[in-house]
C-alpha cells in the first residue's frame, strides 16, 4: 500500500504538479528551439525520456560507489555518453528525424532537467523508484513538448503532425492533420518570440486549472466536513 | 529663505484630468491626420479602421470579463479605443480585415490586458502589435495602394472596397498597378540596384510626402496633420515636448551630418521628416505616459535614443521604416532610465540628502 | 582427467571467493567507509570515463556503417534529382574529380564534382554549391549541368530562409527552383542572371528579394565555374 502511494505520487509530480516544464521552468531552451512543430516535439520528448531513464537508472545502480565530492562530473560525463549514445543511434535509424532534430540532440547533455532528477532523486532513492521516475519526469516533458509545440504549429501553420511519418513511420501517415486549409501562417508563433508567447498562455492555463482544482476540493471539504472556525 | 528650486511633480497635487479627458484629446489631435487618410485611401481604409477600432474593444471587454472585472467603466475611459485607433493609423490602409482583427488583438491582449491593463504595460500596444504582424504577414503588412481620393475616377467604389477588405487585395487583376512603395522603400531597393540619391528622388515630391499624398500607413502618411495635432497637444499640456522635440532633433542632426558628408547614400533631414511614420511615433506614440520615463531628464534621453535608432534602422537596417522597433527598444529601456534619472523627492537633492537648511543656520548664528 | 576436474573445482571456488569478497566490497557500509579516500575518489572516476568510452566506442563501431550508408543515401538522393538516371551508368559517388575553388565564391575552397558518363563519356556533372548570402545564413544547393553548359536541375538542400516567404526556394514549397531548367551562360547575358527587381529575367517572390537574389547569383557563379574548367571535367 505504502510502495502503491509513493508510485502514484511520483506520477502525479512528473506528468502534472510538478512538471519539469510547466512547474519547474526547466529545459526552456531545447523547448523553446523546437517545438516549432508538434512531431519535433514528440521527437525530442521521446528522445529526452529514453535518456532521462537511462541516466536515472544508473545513477539510482551507483548510487552508493559515487562520493558525493566527484558526483556532478560523474553525472556530466553519464549524460554526456548517453547523449552521444542516443544521438548515434537516431542518426543510424531515424535518419529523417535525426536530420530535423539533429542540431537540439546534443543540446540534451545541457538539459538541467536531467542532471536535476539524477542529483534530487535518483542518487537517493531505489532502482525501481529512479526508473519510474525518469519515465514519469520524461513523459511529463514530453507532454509538454508535444502540447507548446501542437499549439505552436496549429497557429502558424494550420496544421497538426505535420511530418509524423518520418518519425513513427507510415502506419502513422493518418494523424498528419492540416485542420485550418488555406491558411495564411501567422508566422510570429514560429519564432522564438511566439515560444515563449505560447508557453506563458499555457503555464497561465495550467495555474487557472489548478486553481479550480483547489477551490472544488475545499468546497467539497467544506461540505462534508465542518472545519473550525481559525483554519476556514 | 529657503532655497527654491522648480518642483518636477508634486504626489500632494490633485490633477484635474480624467484618463478619460486625456484619450478625448489625443483621440481629436489624431483625428485630422486620420481624416486625410480615410479620404486619401478611400472606402476600404474607412473599413479597416472601423474593424480595428470594433474589435479593440470587443478584445478588451473579454479581457475583463476573463479577469471578473466590471467591463463597462473601464471601456468608456476609452483607453482601448485609442489603441485600437492607433493600431488602424500604423496599418497599410488596404489590408485585409483580418489584419485589423489580429493587430486589435495582440494590441489589447498581449500588448496590455496581459500585464495587468491601463498602465501596466512595458511596451506601447500599438507599436507592439505593428510589430508583430510585420514579421508575421510581411506581404500584406508591405501593399501600399496608390493614393486615390473617394469619389475620384479610379478609387474603388464601396461594393468593392468590401472585396478588398474581406477577400483581399490578391483577387484583384490590377492589384500591381494599384500599388507600389512607400518613398522609404523605393529608395532602399533603389540603393540595392547602386542607384544613388539625387536621381532616385529627381522626380519625386518631397513636399506632397510632407502633405501625405503619398503611399503609407493609414493614418501615418500627413506629417503636417500630424505635427499639427501634435503641437495641439503640447499646448493643451496632455504630452510635454521633451520627447517629440528630442526625437526629432536627434533625427535632423544625425541625418543632416551624413547628408551633407555623402550627399550620395544618406538621404536629407527632409525626406526624414517628411515621414509620416516619424511624427506619429514623436508626438502620438514615444509620449505614450506609461511606457517613457518620468523625469524632463529621462525624457530628453528616451527621445534622443528613439530618434537615434529610427535613423540607424532607416539607414542601415533591413527594413525601411524604424520607427516602431526604436519604440518598443526604447521602451524597454524605459525602467533603466527611470532608474539613473529619479524625480527629486520632495524636500531633498537629487542625490537624496535631505536640503541643507542654511536660513535656520543662519538665524542661529544671528 | 581428474586434474581437470580439481582445475574446475579449483576455479568455481575461485569464483566464490570473488564473489563473495564482491559482495562485501559492495555492501553499502564498506563502500561508505570508501566514499571518502581520494583513491577511492579516483577510481571510480576513471572507471566511470572507461565504462562512457566503452558505451561510446560500441555504439560507434555498431552505427557507424550505417549512418554512412544513411549519409550516402542522402547524397544519392539529391544528386539523381538534378541528373536524371537515364544520363548516366556509372555511380556518381565513385566517380569525383576534385577541383579547387576558394577564387569563385562557391563557399567552399575544394569543390568535389560528380562525373556522369554514358558508355564512358561524360554526359553531366554535378556538384554542391552554397550562397553564402541569403537572408539568414548558408543556403546550401546542389547543382547539375550537363556537358553543353545547360543547367539540368538546381535543388536547395538546406537552409534557413524564413518559413512562408524565402522557403519558396524549396521544391516542396514552390516550383520556383525549376526555372532554371535548360539555362545556360549562353542563352541569358550577365544582366540577365538576375531576379526581376535587379533587371534579370528571374522571378522574385512577394515580400523577399535577398533570398532569390542569393540563389539566382550563386547559381550564376556555379554556371561560370563549370564554364572556367569545362575542358578538365568533360575531358577526364
Amino acid at each position: 500500500m505504502f510502495i502503491s502511494e509513493s508510485y502514484r505520487k511520483i506520477m502525479r509530480d512528473g506528468i502534472w504538479d510538478n512538471n519539469i516544464v510547466f512547474s519547474q521552468y526547466l529545459a526552456l531552451c531545447p523547448l523553446l528551439a523546437v517545438t516549432v512543430t508538434a512531431t519535433n516535439g514528440l521527437g525530442m520528448g521521446l528522445a529526452t525520456l529514453a535518456v532521462l531513464i537511462s541516466t536515472n537508472a544508473i545513477v539510482s545502480v551507483t548510487r552508493y560507489l559515487i562520493p558525493s565530492e566527484v558526483r556532478i562530473p560523474i553525472f556530466v560525463l553519464l549524460i554526456a555518453a548517453v547523449v552521444t549514445v542516443v544521438d548515434m543511434l537516431m542518426d543510424a535509424w531515424l535518419h529523417e528525424l535525426h536530420k530535423v532534430l539533429g542540431l537540439f540532440i546534443p543540446l540534451i547533455v545541457t538539459n538541467c532537467a536531467i542532471l536535476g532528477r539524477a542529483e534530487s532523486f535518483a542518487s537517493r532513492q531505489p532502482v525501481a523508484l529512479s526508473l519510474w521516475d525518469g519515465l514519469m519526469m520524461g513523459l511529463g516533458f514530453t507532454m509538454a513538448l508535444v502540447v507548446l509545440g501542437a499549439a505552436r504549429e496549429i497557429a502558424s501553420a494550420g496544421t497538426l503532425f505535420a511530418n509524423a511519418s518520418l518519425l513513427l513511420g507510415d502506419g502513422f501517415k493518418f494523424i498528419e492533420l492540416t485542420l485550418i486549409p488555406n491558411y495564411k501562417g501567422f508566422l510570429l508563433m514560429a519564432l522564438p518570440p511566439g515560444g515563449f508567447i505560447m508557453l506563458a498562455f499555457i503555464i497561465a492555463g495550467k495555474r487557472l486549472l489548478d486553481r479550480k482544482r483547489v477551490a472544488n476540493k475545499a468546497q467539497a471539504t467544506l461540505l462534508s466536513e465542518a472545519i473550525p472556525e481559525e483554519i476556514r | 529663505m529657503i532655497v527654491h528650486s522648480k518642483l518636477s511633480s508634486g504626489a500632494h497635487i490633485g490633477a484635474n484630468t480624467t484618463v478619460q479627458h486625456i484619450m478625448r484629446q489625443v483621440m481629436l489631435a489624431i483625428s485630422p491626420a486620420t481624416a486625410f487618410g480615410l479620404f486619401c485611401f478611400g472606402w476600404p481604409a474607412l473599413n479597416l479602421f472601423i474593424i480595428t477600432l470594433l474589435s479593440a474593444v470587443l478584445f478588451e471587454a473579454f479581457c475583463l470579463r476573463l479577469a471578473g472585472k466590471v467591463a463597462r467603466p473601464v471601456i468608456m475611459d476609452g483607453s482601448a479605443l485609442l489603441s485600437g485607433w492607433l493600431v488602424a493609423m500604423t496599418l497599410p490602409p488596404w489590408a485585409p480585415w483580418w489584419i485589423g482583427v489580429a493587430g486589435a488583438g495582440i494590441a489589447i491582449i498581449l500588448g496590455k490586458q496581459v500585464y495587468g491593463g491601463l498602465g501596466q504595460n512595458l511596451f506601447n500596444p500599438a507599436m507592439l502589435a505593428r510589430i508583430a504582424l510585420l514579421i508575421s504577414f510581411p506581404i500584406e503588412m508591405t501593399t501600399w495602394p496608390n493614393v486615390a481620393p473617394v469619389f475620384s475616377a479610379h478609387a474603388p467604389g464601396l461594393i468593392e472596397s468590401w472585396s478588398i477588405t474581406f477577400s483581399g487585395l490578391g483577387g484583384m487583376a490590377s492589384a500591381d498597378a494599384m500599388t507600389g512603395a512607400t518613398t522609404l522603400g523605393y529608395i532602399k531597393t533603389e540603393f540595392s540596384q547602386q542607384h544613388w540619391l539625387p536621381d532616385i528622388l529627381a522626380d519625386h515630391s518631397i513636399f506632397l510626402d510632407f502633405l501625405g499624398w503619398t503611399r503609407g500607413s493609414l493614418g501615418e502618411t500627413s506629417s503636417l496633420l500630424l505635427a499639427a495635432g501634435g503641437i495641439w497637444l503640447i499646448r493643451q499640456g496632455v504630452i510635454k515636448w521633451h520627447i517629440p522635440i528630442s526625437l526629432l532633433l536627434t533625427v535632423t542632426v544625425l541625418s543632416g551630418i551624413f547628408h551633407l558628408m555623402d550627399g550620395q547614400h544618406y538621404v536629407s533631414p527632409l525626406v526624414h521628416l517628411s515621414s509620416g511614420a516619424l511624427m506619429c511615433a514623436a508626438f502620438f506614440i514615444a509620449t505614450d505616459y506609461v511606457t517613457s520615463p518620468n523625469t524632463p531628464a529621462g525624457q530628453l534621453v528616451f527621445g534622443a535614443g528613439c530618434g537615434l535608432l529610427i535613423f540607424v534602422i532607416r539607414t542601415w537596417g533591413n527594413y525601411p521604416e524604424g520607427a516602431g522597433f526604436a519604440v518598443l527598444l526604447m521602451n524597454a529601456a524605459t525602467p533603466l532610465i527611470d532608474h539613473y534619472m529619479r524625480p527629486r523627492i520632495y524636500g531633498r537633492y537629487r542625490n537624496g540628502k535631505p536640503l541643507a537648511q542654511k536660513v535656520a543656520v543662519q538665524e542661529h548664528k544671528q | 582427467m581428474k586434474s581437470d576436474s580439481d582445475h574446475i573445482k579449483w576455479l568455481i571456488e575461485e569464483a566464490i571467493t570473488y564473489k563473495e569478497f564482491l559482495k562485501h566490497w559492495l555492501e553499502p557500509s564498506n563502500l561508505e567507509r570508501l566514499r571518502p579516500r581520494l583513491a577511492f575518489q579516483t577510481g571510480v572516476l576513471a572507471g566511470f570515463a572507461l565504462i562512457a568510452s566503452f558505451l561510446l566506442g560500441v555504439t560507434h563501431c555498431s552505427t557507424h556503417d550505417a549512418i554512412q550508408q544513411r549519409l550516402d543515401e542522402d547524397l544519392q538522393k539529391s544528386l539523381a534529382e538534378v541528373v536524371p538516371s537515364t544520363l548516366h551508368d556509372n555511380d556518381l559517388l565513385q566517380d569525383t574529380v576534385t577541383v579547387p575553388s576558394a577564387e569563385d565564391n562557391l563557399g567552399a575552397n575544394e569543390t568535389t564534382v560528380y562525373i556522369a558518363r554514358k558508355a564512358g563519356q561524360v554526359s553531366a556533372v554535378c556538384f554542391k554549391l552554397a550562397a553564402p548570402d541569403g537572408y539568414s545564413g548558408i543556403i546550401n544547393m546542389v547543382i547539375g549541368i550537363n556537358r553543353d553548359g545547360e543547367i539540368l536541375g538546381v535543388r536547395v538542400i538546406n537552409h534557413a530562409e524564413t518559413p512562408g516567404l524565402g522557403d519558396k526556394i524549396e521544391i516542396a514549397k514552390s516550383s520556383w527552383i525549376l526555372d532554371f531548367n535548360g539555362r545556360s551562360l549562353l542563352g541569358l547575358t550577365d544582366a540577365q542572371w538576375a531576379v526581376k527587381k535587379d533587371g534579370g529575367v528571374f522571378d522574385q517572390f512577394a515580400g523577399a528579394t535577398i533570398t532569390p537574389r542569393a540563389v539566382v547569383k550563386t547559381v550564376h557563379r556555379g554556371l561560370q565555374f563549370f564554364n572556367r574548367h569545362r575542358n578538365e571535367l568533360i575531358g577526364s
